[in-house]
C-alpha cells in the first residue's frame, strides 16, 4: 500500500457551495448546479475541462447525478453517486482526489448534495434486531456518551455547551451557515431538552444543500492556466472502518486510528494544524474528537474549549465554518463542505472568520456503520 | 399471555433472567444481539455460532434521560443505559424509572416488566434494568 502523497499531487483548485438551508421546494439539481458552477468560477475552469463527477449523496434518490449534471452541458463523463452515510461527500472527495493521483483524470469534481426525505437504516433489511429499536436515536446515541464524559472527566454541562456557543459564533461569520446566530451560554442551555444534557442547540440541523471541490493535477494547473498560489495540496487521505473495541466508544476509536493514519501520512502532527473541521453533530463529539485526534489531552478538551484554545485566533480554529453544529449537516455535502471552508481558511480568504497563519487543515467525518473518513489539507510551501 | 417486545431476544417466561446470544467456537466472543452468518471478530461461518444464553446483568456504563420521542411504545421521559454485561456484550436497553448519572458504575440488571397490553389482552413483556439496591460502585468497568 501507497499512500496518497506518493501518487501524483492533488490539488484542490476550485470550490463552491450553495447555503445550507431547511428543507424547501428547491430542487436537489439546482442546489447542486448552483454550487458546481461557484466551484468553477472559483478555479476558473469550464465544465467541459471536468474529466469525471463523483455525488456524495445518502438521503435523496437513486441514479441522481446525470440529472444534475446536464444542465451544465452533457459532457458524457463518467460520474457516480457515492454513498457513506454522514462521510458520503468526504469519501466522494476521496474518491476524486484517488482518480488525480492515481492518473485516471487531470480534472474531477466531488459535489455533495442532498435533501432530506429518504433516511433508510440497514438494520431492518438485515434482519438485526436489538432491545433499544427507535428508542435510541442519534441523539441518546450521543447522550449516553456526553454523560459518560460528564461522568468520567467531571466535565459540566455548561462546558458541552460551550462547544455550540463557539460554533454558533462561527457560523454567524458564515454566509452559507444553515444557524446564522451567535448563541449564549443560556441560550444554548435553554429548553427543549432532547436527551441527557442534550438541548436542542447541541443537536445540528440536517437541512438541504450542495458543496463543491474541484481537484486537479500540476498538469492540468499548466495546460489550463489555472492560479496554483491559489491551489491546496490535498496531502493525505484516510479511511476506516469499525472493528472490535470492546468497550471503547467506536466513533472515538475510529476517529484516533484515522486521524494517526492520515497525519501519518501526510508526515505531520496534531500539533501541525492550524485549522480542523470535525464531525460536531452533536456538542459531545468535538470534545471526544479532539482528544482523539490527539489535539486535547483526554479529559482536557472541554476545559481547554472554555479557555478559548479552539477559537479562531486560539491555538488550532476548530469548526471555524460554524461546524454541523451551525454551518449544517445536510449529509451529502457535509464532507465536501469542510474541504471548501479549509481550502478558503488555507487560502487565507475567509474574510471575518479568517484564522491567521492557517497553512494546514484537516477535515474528519464520522458515518453510522461505522466509518471514518480524514482529510489533510496544506497550502503551497 | 406473556409476549416478547422483541421476539426472538428473550424467552418472557423464563424464570431466570436471561437474553438470547450467540458465542463463536473458535475465538470465544460472546455477541447479543446474536448473530448468524459469520463471525464480527474473527469471521468464522455460522455453524460455529452456538446460542447462548447472555445474563442479563452487568455494570452500568452511562444513563441518559430521553426527552423526545416519535414512537408511541413508550412515553417520554424514559431512560436508557448503557450496560457492560458480565457475559461480555455492551449493550443499550431501557432503564427502569428516571437514573441520575450517580448510578453510572453501579451494578444493574434486568427485570421483566409490561411494556403494554395488546388489543387481545396479551402482555407484553420486555427486560428493562435497574440499579442491584446495596451493591457497591465497581470501578474500572470495561
Amino acid at each position: 500500500m501507497r499512500p496518497l502523497r506518493e501518487l501524483r499531487p492533488v490539488w484542490v483548485v476550485g470550490v463552491g457551495l450553495h447555503p445550507y438551508q431547511k428543507a424547501s421546494e428547491t430542487p436537489y439539481t439546482a442546489l447542486g448546479v448552483h454550487a458546481v458552477r461557484a466551484a468553477l468560477a472559483d478555479a476558473g475552469v469550464a465544465w467541459s475541462e471536468i474529466q469525471t463527477a463523483y455525488t456524495g449523496t445518502a438521503t435523496t434518490a437513486m441514479g441522481m447525478s446525470r440529472l444534475m449534471y446536464r444542465h451544465l452541458g452533457a459532457t458524457g463523463i463518467p460520474m457516480a453517486q457515492v454513498e457513506n452515510a454522514s462521510a458520503s461527500g468526504s469519501t466522494a472527495f476521496r474518491q476524486a482526489c484517488i482518480d488525480v493521483a492515481a492518473g485516471l483524470a487531470d480534472v474531477a469534481i466531488a459535489v455533495g448534495v442532498d435533501k432530506p426525505l429518504r433516511f433508510g437504516m440497514p438494520q431492518g433489511p438485515a434482519g438485526v434486531h436489538d432491545l433499544v429499536a427507535s428508542r435510541l436515536l442519534p441523539f441518546t446515541h450521543f447522550a449516553l456518551l456526553a454523560n459518560r464524559y460528564i461522568h468520567q472527566h467531571g466535565a459540566t454541562p455548561e462546558q458541552l455547551a460551550l462547544v455550540a456557543v463557539k460554533n454558533s459564533r462561527n457560523g454567524a461569520l458564515n454566509p452559507n451557515a444553515q444557524r446564522r446566530r451567535a448563541r449564549t451560554l443560556e441560550e444554548v442551555l435553554a429548553p427543549p431538552q432532547i436527551s441527557g444534557p442534550l438541548t436542542r442547540l447541541q443537536c445540528c440541523p440536517v437541512g438541504e444543500g450542495a458543496a463543491a471541490a474541484i481537484v486537479a493535477a500540476d498538469d492540468a494547473i499548466g495546460r489550463l492556466g489555472l492560479d496554483a498560489s491559489r491551489a491546496v495540496r490535498v496531502l493525505s487521505s484516510a479511511a476506516r472502518s469499525e472493528t472490535v473495541y470492546r468497550g471503547e466508544n467506536f466513533d472515538a476509536a475510529l476517529t484516533r486510528e484515522t486521524t494517526k493514519i492520515a497525519l501519518d501520512d501526510a508526515r505531520l502532527k496534531p500539533d501541525d494544524l492550524d485549522v480542523v473541521e470535525l464531525h460536531d453533530a452533536f456538542t459531545v463529539e468535538e470534545l471526544l474528537y479532539l482528544e482523539s485526534m490527539g489535539l486535547a489531552p483526554i479529559g482536557r478538551a472541554a476545559a481547554q474549549l472554555s479557555e478559548g484554545q479552539f477559537d479562531i485566533g486560539g491555538r488550532v480554529a476548530v469548526s471555524a465554518s460554524g461546524g454541523l453544529l451551525s454551518m449544517g449537516h445536510p449529509i451529502g455535502p457535509t464532507g465536501v463542505g469542510q474541504i471548501c471552508e479549509i481550502t478558503t481558511q488555507l487560502r487565507g480568504e475567509a474574510g471575518p472568520r479568517q484564522h491567521g497563519g492557517a497553512r494546514t487543515g484537516l477535515a474528519h467525518m464520522v458515518g453510522v456503520g461505522a466509518v471514518c473518513v480524514v482529510h489533510v489539507l496544506q497550502t503551497r510551501m | 399471555m406473556k409476549t416478547a417486545a422483541h421476539p426472538g431476544l428473550y424467552d418472557p417466561d423464563d424464570q431466570a433472567l436471561v437474553l438470547r446470544g450467540t458465542r463463536c467456537a473458535d475465538c470465544g466472543t460472546a455477541f447479543f444481539p446474536p448473530l448468524g452468518i459469520g463471525c464480527e471478530v474473527c469471521g468464522a461461518a455460522a455453524d460455529r455460532l452456538a446460542a447462548v444464553p447472555i445474563a442479563a446483568a452487568g455494570v452500568l456504563h452511562s444513563v441518559a434521560t430521553v426527552h423526545l420521542h416519535p414512537g408511541n411504545d413508550i412515553s417520554a421521559p424514559f431512560a436508557m443505559g448503557e450496560i457492560q454485561l458480565d457475559d461480555g456484550p455492551l449493550i443499550r436497553a431501557t432503564m427502569i424509572g428516571l437514573p441520575d448519572l450517580e448510578m453510572i458504575g453501579r451494578r444493574v440488571e434486568a427485570q421483566w416488566v409490561v411494556a403494554r397490553t395488546d388489543n387481545d389482552g396479551n402482555e407484553i413483556i420486555e427486560p428493562r434494568f435497574a440499579v442491584v439496591p446495596g451493591a457497591a460502585p465497581v470501578g474500572g468497568a470495561s
